[in-house]
């Protein structure tokens, strides 16, 4: 297959006549790993809701391997092999870890991963008998990713990972994601700059609706106007 | 309801089924053969309703509209098998209407408070519809003199018109229905019902075709109680309108409700029960049953949300707690 | 000409019945999120008012004016009673007013016997309008109907309470930190929503069989309104009235009462599935 695994082209989002989004173009390829930055406001959440399909952009298109995913129930966007992680923690508080992992291998209809396997790599082998809503927060966020990962995903698309994680929890996630990369492409909502910098990957910088700069992380960290951008000064 | 709990009284349940033939005559033998198809309409309610947390309010629609359907088959003059195929169309016409309706408005995302009323609305005009629509349905007499069950396969022939015969027909095709809806219900499809009652869009996020899932569980529960509905003519002989109403609608909630949703063998219990509890009373004065009705369920809200069934429970946490 | 002011007028007094049956429903479905299974109950307390009324040698109009104090005073205990308790269980709310509904129509049987209860019309014959005569009891009704509306809008744009009413639709938090009784404000409008289903069952009354069982057509019909009008808005009210109580109007022509019910929910149903807020959905959060 030519060409990246993800392509939006020009997406502009406006909610009741205010422009969230403004002409972003974002390319992801296979097994690309990148993060999504930017002050608070700047669109992060947005433009990743467009990317699963659960807002549908006001002009632009966002295709999936060359497939356009604009017109598509959400259920059909995650049998194409595009796997998310909400913002608020969202698993099946009433199920166990093991039922949540299932339902999750169960839904794409994909060769989805076993589920020992994503107990490992999500460190929760000990727990798969216990109910979700016994877990700790940063234990329910590693389960939804866990969940994502379990539908055999070719793009995982997480929106603040990160969120209400000790550090070293922090870093333990950056850790899995990077065991990943070699396998799936990876997209990465986050205003945690630590969490960032541990992932030291490719970064997408949205300031005010627009992409204003896009390179390695070493390069954005080094930028004087990205610097600005953070601090309010542009 | 823990599997062990569910297999205990399953057992207790079925050894009792097995045993009243000996203990009783034949009178109340069908008495509580008629119970027992109301326990299965019931368990047909439990299971769309207990699984999805979805209240339909209307389940006498399709119960109704199964006893129509094998009444008029089965007695067509010249219709070969017509008591098989009574009860295949019986099956069939519950569930396209369920389809109709689970179509429009899962698909539309309508849930909760909306679909219970659309279902409510479904049973009352169902009613409406019998009562006018006389030249098929009778109108408000109904339709008498339906055939009893002789099914004919071939050479054999199997004569279940007597009271024994239908029991233990009936007995066995509610054991049957229990155990496939508990297999269902702990299986793959339950398990991703539940998910989608929990939080539909972190389900659908997964890949689970949520709309597609409701409205098949829906088609599947209003074709057993298609069957129930069935069943029921064929063994009464009669079929008519205010078993499609609202009234059967709602006590077959109530049955439910007490019973403990979610639990498919305690909405059975409840039916019997109900069922027994309805004779005394309505001998007393007809008014009289639906208004207990109506206490029933403002009681079962406030004092029982779980069902009568969770009390057991509640009592032995609360015995376990003292004797710690 | 003439038959077609009649059908025009006979729609008319559907709609005027159905938006008053409604208004109620659309306060405690569409605004407070309670889904009350005994809202039928009002427009059968509110004929039978009318009954007992003539029946103790009253006229129609005393009747007229009581009914919707009855119906309110129901609603008033039906909302301390059972609904304060359940406004954050949903489920337990539709079975709570389904028992209550239950108890109401066969207390009503108890008391008064079954069989319908006659209700003489304070005016007989029919108004000559060039084309057609048409009774002049139903341009009474319309035009009650019609009033009733119209101030139920003006209230609500105009006075205080109508403005703390619409600041708790938007916001319940938001308005018991500016200071509003927000438990007075559920109860006081969904005992108003209960006194003009009152109202439209003693407007019925003349017209109507008089039967314990009788508010539940009512209630199928106004939920047909809220849903397929959209709950929120006096709009949605009248659009969704207009279109239930207009296409049974005019089936009643063409095919029995009964079957036209049977479109009036299949046209429900498949509006719900492609407008899923309803015709002129309200302002939600």
């Amino acid at each position: 297959m030519s060409g990246a695994l993800l392509e939006a082209r020009g997406i502009a989002v406006s909610f009741g006549g205010v422009e969230v989004l403004s002409g972003i173009d974002f390319d992801l390829d296979e097994r690309g790993l990148v993060s999504i930055i930017g002050p608070n406001g700047a669109g992060k959440s947005t433009f990743l809701n467009v990317l699963t399909g659960t807002v549908k952009p006001t002009r632009g298109t966002v295709r999936f391997r060359g497939e356009s995913i604009s017109a598509r129930p959400l259920h059909r966007i995650a049998r194409l092999g595009i796997a998310r992680k909400f913002q608020v923690p969202s698993v099946f508080q009433s199920m166990s870890v093991a039922d949540n992992l299932d339902v999750a291998r169960w839904g794409t209809g994909a060769t989805p991963a076993a589920r020992r396997d994503v107990l490992g790599m999500i460190g929760l082998g000990e727990r798969a008998g216990e109910i979700a809503a016994a877990l700790s927060h940063g234990e329910r966020q590693w389960l939804e990713i866990g969940m994502a990962l379990a539908t055999g995903p070719k793009l995982l698309l997480l929106d603040e990972p990160t969120a209400g994680m000790t550090p070293q929890e922090t870093l333990a996630t950056a850790a899995m994601l990077l065991r990943l990369r070699d396998e799936i492409a990876i997209a990465a909502v986050e205003h945690d700059i630590g969490f960032v910098r541990a992932l030291g990957a490719d970064t997408l910088v949205l300031h005010q609706g627009k992409t204003f700069r896009r390179g390695p992380f070493a390069e954005i960290e080094a930028d004087e106007a990205v610097r600005d951008v953070y601090l309010g000064r542009r | 309801m823990s599997e062990r709990a569910f297999l205990i009284v399953f057992a207790v349940c079925a050894a009792g089924l097995a045993i009243y033939p000996v203990l009783v005559d034949s009178y109340n033998l069908s008495v509580v053969r008629d119970a027992l198809i109301f326990g299965l309409f019931a368990a047909s309610l439990d299971l769309f309703w207990g699984r999805t947390g979805i209240l339909c309010f209307g389940h006498a629609a399709f119960f109704g509209i199964g006893g129509y359907v094998m009444a008029i088959l089965s007695m067509m003059p010249d219709l070969p098998q017509a008591e098989i195929l009574g009860l295949l169309g019986a099956m069939a016409a519950a569930a396209a209407l369920a389809a109709l309706v689970g179509y429009f408005l899962f698909f539309g995302g309508v849930r909760s408070s909306y679909f219970t009323i659309v279902t409510l609305a479904l049973s009352v005009i169902a009613q409406q519809v019998a009562v006018s629509w006389s030249s098929v349905t009778g109108g408000d007499s109904g339709l008498l003199g339906v055939p009893p069950l002789v099914l004919g396969l071939g050479s054999v022939r199997l004569d279940l018109s007597g009271n024994l015969a239908s029991y233990l027909l009936v007995a066995g095709i509610l054991g049957v229905a229990l155990l496939g809806f508990r297999a269902l219900a702990r299986g793959r499809w339950g398990r991703i019902l539940a998910a989608i009652s929990d939080n539909e869009m972190r389900a659908a996020a997964l890949g689970h075709d949520a709309p597609l899932r409701l409205t098949l569980t829906f088609v599947l529960s209003a074709a057993v109680a298609g069957l129930a509905g069935a069943l029921y003519v064929a063994m009464a002989g009669l079929m008519a309108p205010d078993l499609s109403g609202l009234l059967l609608s709602t006590e077959v909630v109530v049955w439910v409700a007490i019973g403990g949703r979610g639990t498919l063998i305690g909405p059975v219990i409840g039916a019997v029960l109900a069922q027994r509890a309805q004779q005394v009373i309505s001998s007393l004065n007809p008014s009289l049953w639906p208004l207990i009705i109506g206490c029933v369920f403002i009681v079962v809200v406030f004092a029982f949300p779980d069902g009568v069934m969770s009390v057991a429970e509640r009592l032995r946490l609360l015995r376990r707690r003292r004797a710690r | 000409m003439g038959t077609a002011l009649a059908t025009l007028l006979n729609a008319l007094t559907l709609i005027s019945i159905f938006s008053l049956v409604g208004l109620g429903l659309a306060i405690s479905f569409g605004l407070m999120n309670v889904t009350n299974l005994a809202h039928g109950e009002f427009v059968t307390v509110g004929a039978f008012t009318v009954y007992l009324v003539q029946h103790l040698g009253g006229s129609f109009w005393l009747g007229l004016a009581a009914a919707p104090v009855a119906a309110a005073l129901v609603g008033l205990a039906l909302e301390a009673a059972i609904l304060r308790r359940l406004y954050e269980r949903p489920v337990g709310g539709i079975l709570a007013t389904w028992g209550v509904s239950l108890v109401l129509q066969q207390s009503l049987e108890l008391i008064f016997g079954r069989g319908a209860k006659p209700v003489v019309p304070p005016v007989d014959g029919t108004l000559d309008l060039l084309v057609t005569a048409y009774p002049a009891y139903r341009l009474i009704l319309i035009l009650i109907a019609a009033a009733t509306l119209g101030l139920v809008a003006a209230l609500v744009r105009f006075t205080r309470f109508g403005l703390d009413i619409r600041t708790v639709i938007q916001n319940r938090e938001m308005a018991e930190a500016v200071g509003i009784d927000t438990r007075f404000t559920y109860a006081v409008a969904f005992a108003f929503g209960a006194a003009v289903a009152g109202l439209a069952g003693a407007l019925v009354s003349p017209m109507a069989t008089v039967l314990p069982q009788m508010g539940v057509n009512y209630l199928a019909n106004a939920f047909f309104v809220v849903i397929v009008g959209g709950a929120g808005s006096l709009a949605g009210l009248v659009a969704g009235s207009t279109f239930v109580g207009g296409l049974t109007s005019v089936l009643d022509y063409q095919i029995s009462p009964s079957l036209a019910q049977a479109m009036v929910l299949l046209a429900a149903i498949v509006i719900v599935r492609f407008r899923p807020n309803g015709l002129a959905p309200g302002r939600r959060r």
